[in-house]
C-alpha cells in the first residue's frame, strides 16, 4: 500500500511535468494523486464496486482541486488534470481493445460498456464537485422564478 | 491608438493565450468579460468556442467595439494559463496599469515552454512505469514501460516537428511506442505485455481536452464542451488505432 501510494505521487507529478504545470505547484498534485489513489483502492475492499469507487475519488480529487485554488489563487485545472490521471481506466479500454482485434465482439463490448461507466463516473464526480462550488451562481434554471 | 483599440487587442491578446494553451471556455469569456470592464467598457459581451473568440462592448462615450479572431493552434502548457490568470487578477485589481498588463502578456506570449523538453521526456517515462505499475504491481516491467513511455513522447515531438499534423503524429506516436514494446516483448524482457503497453500509451491520453469537455458542458458551455469531447474522442481513436497496427504485428 505504501509503496502504491509512492508509485502514484510520482506518477502525478511525472503527469504535472507533461502538462506543463508551474513548479511550486506540481507538489500539490502529487498530494492529490496520493489521496485518489487511497480512496480509489480502499473502497473495493469495503465492498464498493470500481465504478463506485472511481466516482467518489474523483468527486474527492475535484473539490480538493476546487477548494486548493482557490486558497491558490490559480485556475483549478492546474490540479485538476493531473489528479484525475490515475483514474482513467487504461487498462479495461485496452483489454476492450484486444477482445476487439481477437475478434472477440461479445466481450469486447462489455468490457468497453466498462470503461465508458468509469469514464462516466470520473465525469459525474468532476461535474457534482463543480455544482457544489457554484451553488448561487449556476447557469440553466428551469422555471422562471425570480420575477 | 485609442483607448477602445487598446483594451479590444489586450483582451484578445489575453483570451488567446488562455485558450490556445488549454484554459476551459468560461474561463476565457469570463477573463475578458472582466478585463474589459476593469478598462471601463459597458455592455461587453464575449463568445468562446474551441477555435475563435467574439468580444464586443461599448466605449463611455457610445461607440460600439466588435471583433473576431481564429485560434488556430492549441498546445498543452497549462502555466502559460497560470500566468494570464494571475495578470488578469492583477490587472482588475488596479494593481497593473494597461500598457504594463500588455507587456507582460506579450512576455508570456513570447516565453518558452516552461519545462525543458528532455524533463518532459523524462516524466513521460517515469509517468508510464509508475502508472504500470499500479495497473499490473509487477517489479520486472518497470523498466520496458519507461523505455515505452520515453519512445512515446520522443516520437511525438518528432513526427510533430516534420508532419505538423496534429492526429496522424498521436497515431504514428503510438504505433512507435507499441512497436517497441512489442520488440522488448519478443526479446524476452516483458513478463506482463498488458501492463507495458498501457504504461507505453499513458503519455498520450488526452487529459486536458476530458477535463475540459466536463467543466464545460456543466458550466452550460455545450458548443465547446461538446467540441473538446470530439477532440478527446478522435485524439483516443488515433492512439487506439495506432495500438492495433503495432499489435498486430505481434500476433501474426
Amino acid at each position: 500500500m505504501w509503496l502504491e501510494l509512492l508509485f502514484c505521487f510520482m506518477a502525478t507529478v511525472a503527469f504535472g511535468v507533461i502538462f506543463n504545470i508551474p513548479f511550486r505547484l506540481v507538489w500539490w498534485g502529487g498530494l492529490i494523486g496520493i489521496m485518489t489513489w487511497f480512496i480509489y483502492s480502499l473502497l473495493p475492499d469495503l465492498g464498493l464496486s470500481q465504478v463506485n469507487a472511481a466516482a467518489v475519488a474523483a468527486f474527492t480529487v475535484a473539490f480538493s482541486s476546487h477548494w486548493l485554488a482557490k486558497f491558490k489563487k490559480v485556475p483549478v485545472t492546474t490540479f485538476m488534470i493531473p489528479g484525475i490521471i490515475p483514474l482513467v481506466p487504461g487498462g479495461r479500454a485496452y483489454s476492450s481493445m484486444l477482445a476487439f482485434v481477437e475478434e472477440n465482439y461479445v466481450n469486447g463490448l462489455g468490457l468497453g460498456v466498462e470503461t465508458l461507466l468509469q469514464a462516466g463516473a470520473i465525469a459525474g464526480g468532476v461535474g457534482f464537485a463543480l455544482s457544489i462550488f457554484s451553488i448561487g451562481k449556476g447557469v440553466g434554471q428551469r422555471y422562471e422564478t425570480h420575477r | 491608438m485609442g483607448k477602445a483599440e487598446q483594451t479590444m487587442s489586450f483582451c484578445l491578446l489575453g483570451g488567446k493565450l488562455m485558450l490556445r494553451y488549454g484554459g476551459e471556455t468560461y474561463r476565457v469569456e469570463d477573463t475578458m468579460y472582466r478585463m474589459a470592464k476593469a478598462a471601463g467598457m459597458h455592455n461587453v459581451n464575449s463568445f468562446v468556442t474551441l477555435t475563435g473568440i467574439f468580444l464586443a462592448f461599448r466605449t463611455e462615450d457610445g461607440q460600439d467595439y466588435m471583433q473576431m479572431i481564429r485560434v488556430r493552434e492549441r498546445f498543452q502548457d497549462l502555466s502559460k494559463v497560470t500566468s494570464v490568470n494571475q495578470v488578469s487578477r492583477e490587472f482588475t485589481h488596479g494593481n497593473l496599469s494597461i500598457e504594463e498588463a500588455t507587456n507582460q502578456l506579450t512576455d508570456i506570449e513570447k516565453a518558452p515552454m516552461n519545462y525543458p523538453l528532455w524533463l518532459i521526456y523524462l516524466a513521460s517515462g517515469v509517468g508510464g512505469a509508475t502508472f504500470s505499475f499500479l495497473i499490473g504491481n509487477s517489479f520486472p516491467d518497470i523498466l520496458p514501460a519507461f523505455i515505452g513511455g520515453l519512445i512515446t513522447t520522443v516520437s511525438l515531438v518528432l513526427y510533430q516537428k516534420f508532419l505538423k499534423v496534429k492526429f496522424f503524429s498521436e497515431f504514428l506516436a503510438a504505433v512507435s511506442g507499441v512497436l517497441a514494446a512489442v520488440l522488448l516483448e519478443t526479446s524476452g524482457l516483458v513478463q506482463n505485455m498488458d501492463q507495458v503497453v498501457i504504461g507505453t500509451l499513458i503519455p498520450l491520453v488526452p487529459g486536458v481536452p476530458l477535463t475540459n469537455s466536463v467543466r464545460d458542458l456543466m458550466s452550460g458551455d455545450l458548443v465547446a464542451g461538446v467540441a473538446r469531447g470530439a477532440e478527446a474522442a478522435v485524439t483516443s481513436l488515433s492512439i487506439a488505432a495506432g495500438t492495433v497496427v503495432s499489435l498486430s504485428i505481434l500476433y501474426l
